[in-house]
């Protein structure tokens, strides 16, 4: 590919974005530990779906598919990928309204939105309800601690009581 | 045949009345979606009675297609067609409802309702952007009803389910985009005519590899599967039947759609005979080492939808038959262990004795044991029989690779299905509890089905033979859409 | 080590994507039913808008499914927000600017979305965009000022009988001309407000449903309390 000439390539240029996009959005939503940006990461991800979607309808040098608004015979895109984007666009805003709803009921119940120390504690209270033994470590100290544990600093982390609905 | 359309509106019509009808009379709200249900099975039923075997296409709107969206029926079609409604009702999650909010009952309904219509949409679309939309409505009802129980650690499980599934579907939106750019069109038949001319190359493997892997994710299929035993271990457990039983089969009957008519490479096969390999590896290994029962027949599922797909990548009519043999049998067997695991939704160490407590329950157990390992003379052997035989004629170094990986994991999962059975016949302290008569009768019948197709296992096989031959006839499929006799200008 | 094999993965997957992409025949798609499109869907349907012909039209069906999963997503959203209690602290009204604002934009905005709604058929617009302006007037207002509460009994109701309306629709075609979502009603003349058959219908519908919709999901997200007791 002569990357020079396809920098200045209008259509390369918006077909690389949407690529990049999608790949920037995979790659926050594997790395990040924050749910809420994992969502926005997500939300990227989608933008760039659509954003190559409707990309593949573009004709150089045509109009709008809407008759009466170009000159009459001229070319117009393709009106298919519009639609198909349109659907994808509301879907997304739906489950991204769902998925705030959930992360507002999560941080309300656990304090944190830190997928691994959500995930932690949804482990233990699926092994609690099941009646499962939770293992304890290897390199905790047996028997009684003579004083309570310090507490890590944890930002908006609140003690959870084991009776957690 | 036009009001084929009915079973999957309907639903939405209810759905989309349930919240205003349960201010009206709470009644009237409760018994609406069981009612709708039945009438759409009635509807397919009296559809398959009566439509003389050929398939039929059903176009929406008369639009012709390839410009409208078509609905094609054929026998694999019409029996997940006829399976939704019939497995919904059975695992109805209202039933038994004592809430006194009539607002979370009535959403919980629609969104079961929207399931089901989804569910039907899967079966019978004939168009690309079509199954994508029922896919992704199947998607964000059974978020909602993932989440139905409302302890925080079903939220956090449904919400890793729901980045997951959304990023599936933004690949599989992606595939779907390189695949319009090269061919122009999203009608499965029409895909099928042009894409021997232009899906042959890297382009045509990327886009199947995308949508493969953004499918998959409710197929359960590797590598997006890990929300899988926390989602069915924190969903209630008829949603976790629903989920695991009828909705994963409709992805993979999905992908198997793709699989015949349009991506025909030797490499799709491949891809999706390694990704089966995987899946099967991660899914048995994990069953073995999971100390409670639904986590241990989510993982078990994940297994067996391995199988399926391991079986979908053979060439030939055997591997579709093989593939639709397993994936019935996984239909009616887990659904009935999550039926199962209502009541026994505990740590493996408690159920032990429950034999005692619910002899019915541990027997019907030890008949779905067998009959997921594979002991004959029971369905699930000669489901495994045909996937085994279908690789080893195969003979490729990675068919043979996937008949020492599932003959490894059959050994696996006799050994911790087994387990659980020993345990349920051992003298325990204090069993759980006896099922409720309605979970204990489904999944009986659900076991009468399968010992009634041990019985007449000549005559299944042989529907199953035209069912998979039907199935995988391309061309059969496109002289069904676009009818020779029609002169159109190509 | 996660860290660095997932900016692999990442990278690898741009890579080969780019490189794909480089094959594809960018600003000259294979137009295989496109064309067809914009030849068929004027003089068919009678609708100016090619996109809206084809949304409400052709692939009605595929709608109807986008229409659920919104449906879908706010059923859920408003599972999970649960209820408020009823004397729960509210957050307080913004400034004077931001009332006065709201107070404006809101029947500004009502219009501006009914006329995207009514004319979807004819100029770039329709139910969908319509309505998420139409729910925005509402936002603005119960932003401004959140101790005004939207009625979630009347958002239920038009929700349920706009989605019921489109499906009705739909049914009505499958009994008068034998197929569900026909276009029915003629095609009248092109560019008139009235013409188009039952688009214009059906985009009311659509715009309807999203509206009460979002309305109904922001109303639920507003009323949900921000701490735990």
């Amino acid at each position: 590919m002569n990357v020079l000439h396809a920098v200045i390539d209008l259509e390369t240029l918006v077909y690389v974005g949407a690529i990049g996009l999608v790949a920037i959005g995979g790659l926050g939503l594997v790395l990040s530990n924050h749910l809420f940006r994992m969502l926005l990461a997500l939300g990227m991800a989608e933008s760039g779906a659509n954003l190559l979607l409707i990309l593949t309808g573009y004709r150089g040098d045509a109009t709008a598919p809407i008759i009466g608004y170009g000159p009459v015979g001229a070319p117009m895109v393709d009106p298919l990928p519009q639609v198909l984007v349109l659907t994808a666009i509301v879907i997304g805003v739906g489950v991204q309204a769902m998925a705030v709803s959930m992360l507002v009921r999560v941080y309300r119940a656990y304090g944190t939105l830190d997928i691994r120390e959500l995930r932690k504690r949804m482990e233990l209270e699926v092994s609690a309800a099941a009646g499962i033994p939770v293992p304890t470590s290897e390199e905790a100290p047996a028997g009684e601690r003579p004083l309570p544990p310090v507490p890590a600093y944890r930002r908006g982390h609140r003690h959870v009581g084991p009776g957690e609905s | 045949m036009n009001h084929l359309v009915l079973p999957v509106v309907l639903p939405l019509l209810a759905a989309f009345l349930m919240q205003p009808l349960a201010r009206v009379s709470r009644l009237a709200a409760r018994v609406l979606g069981p009612v709708v249900l039945a009438l759409c099975a009635l509807i397919i039923l009296r559809l398959w009675l009566n439509y003389g075997g050929a398939p039929f296409v059903v176009a929406i709107g008369g639009f012709a297609p390839p410009l409208g969206i078509v609905l094609y029926a054929d026998h694999l079609a019409l029996i997940f067609a006829l399976a939704v409604p019939l497995f919904t009702l059975l695992f109805w999650p209202g039933l038994g409802d004592r809430s006194s909010d009539p607002g979370h009952g009535a959403r919980r309904d629609a969104l079961v309702l929207l399931l089901a219509a989804a569910g039907t949409g899967l079966a019978l679309s004939g168009d690309l952007f079509n199954i994508y939309v029922f896919y992704e409505l199947a998607a964000v009802a059974s978020f909602g009803l993932a989440s139905l129980s409302g302890t925080s650690r079903a939220l956090v499980a449904t919400l890793r389910y729901l980045l997951l599934s959304a990023f599936g579907s933004v690949l599989s939106l992606v595939g779907i985009a390189i695949l319009y750019m090269e061919t122009g069109t999203l009608n499965l038949a029409d895909l099928a005519r042009v894409a021997p001319h232009t899906l042959e190359g890297p382009l045509g493997l990327a886009a199947f590899a995308l949508m493969v892997i953004g499918f998959g994710v409710k197929a359960e299929l590797f590598p997006l599967n890990a929300w899988v035993p926390e989602v069915y271990a924190t969903a209630p457990a008829r949603v976790s039947a629903l989920l695991a039983g009828l909705v994963s089969k409709l992805a993979a009957l999905v992908v198997l759609r793709l699989l015949v008519l349009v991506f025909h490479q030797p490499e799709a096969s491949q891809l999706l005979l390694a990704l089966g390999v995987l899946t099967v590896l991660t899914g048995e290994l994990a069953a073995w080492r999971a100390r409670d029962f639904p986590r241990m027949i989510a993982f078990s599922s994940i297994g067996q939808l391995g199988i399926v797909f391991i079986a979908f990548s053979i060439d030939g009519d055997i591997g579709l038959l093989a593939g639709i043999a397993v994936a019935l049998h996984h239909l009616v067997a887990k659904s009935a262990l999550f039926g199962l695991s209502v009541r026994w939704n505990g740590s493996l160490e408690a159920l032990a004795g429950a034999a005692r407590t619910a002899p019915l329950a541990a027997g019907l157990y030890v008949l779905l044991a067998l009959s997921l390992i594979g002991v004959p003379p029971l369905p699930g052997f000669w489901a495994k029989i045909l996937v085994l035989v279908g690789l080893v004629q195969g003979g490729s170094a990675l068919e043979l690779l996937a008949l020492i990986a599932i003959l490894l994991v059959t050994a696996i999962e006799a050994s911790y299905l087994f387990r659980v059975a020993v345990r349920l016949y051992q003298r325990g302290k204090s069993p759980p509890p006896g099922h409720a008569p309605w979970d204990l009768g489904v999944a009986m019948a659900l076991g009468a089905v399968l010992l009634a197709a041990t019985l007449g296992i000549s005559p299944v096989a042989d529907s199953l033979r035209s069912v998979a031959r039907q199935a995988g006839d391309a061309g059969l499929y496109v002289d069904t859409v676009f009818p020779k006799t029609v002169a159109r200008k190509d | 080590m996660r860290n660095l094999a997932s900016l692999l993965f990442a990278g690898g997957l741009a890579f080969l994507l780019l490189a794909l992409g480089a094959q594809l025949a960018f600003g000259d798609p294979a137009m295989r039913v496109g064309a067809e499109y914009l030849h068929v869907a004027g003089p068919e349907l009678g609708a100016a808008n090619l996109v809206t012909a084809i949304l409400a039209g052709y692939r009605g069906f595929d709608t109807l499914g986008e229409l659920s999963i919104l449906f879908a997503a706010a059923t859920a959203a408003g599972l999970v927000l649960g209820h408020r209690r009823a004397d729960a602290p509210r957050d307080p009204p913004g400034g004077l600017i931001l009332r006065a604002g709201a107070d404006l934009l809101f029947p500004l905005l009502v219009v501006v979305g009914i006329y995207i709604v009514v004319h979807g058929h004819l100029t770039p617009g329709g139910g969908f965009q319509g309505g998420v302006v139409l729910a925005a007037a509402f936002f603005v207002a119960v932003l401004a000022d959140p101790s005004r509460t939207l009625d979630h009994a009347a958002i239920s109701w038009i929700e349920g009988l706009a989605g019921a309306g489109f499906i009705l629709i739909g049914i009505w075609a499958l009994v008068e001309d034998g197929h569900f979502l026909a276009p029915l009603l003629g095609t009248g003349t092109m560019g008139q407000l009235v013409s188009a058959g039952t688009l214009p219908l059906l985009s009311v519908a659509i715009g309807l449903k999203v509206g009460a919709e979002l309305a109904g999901l922001m109303a639920h997200l507003s009323d949900t309390e921000a701490r735990d007791q």
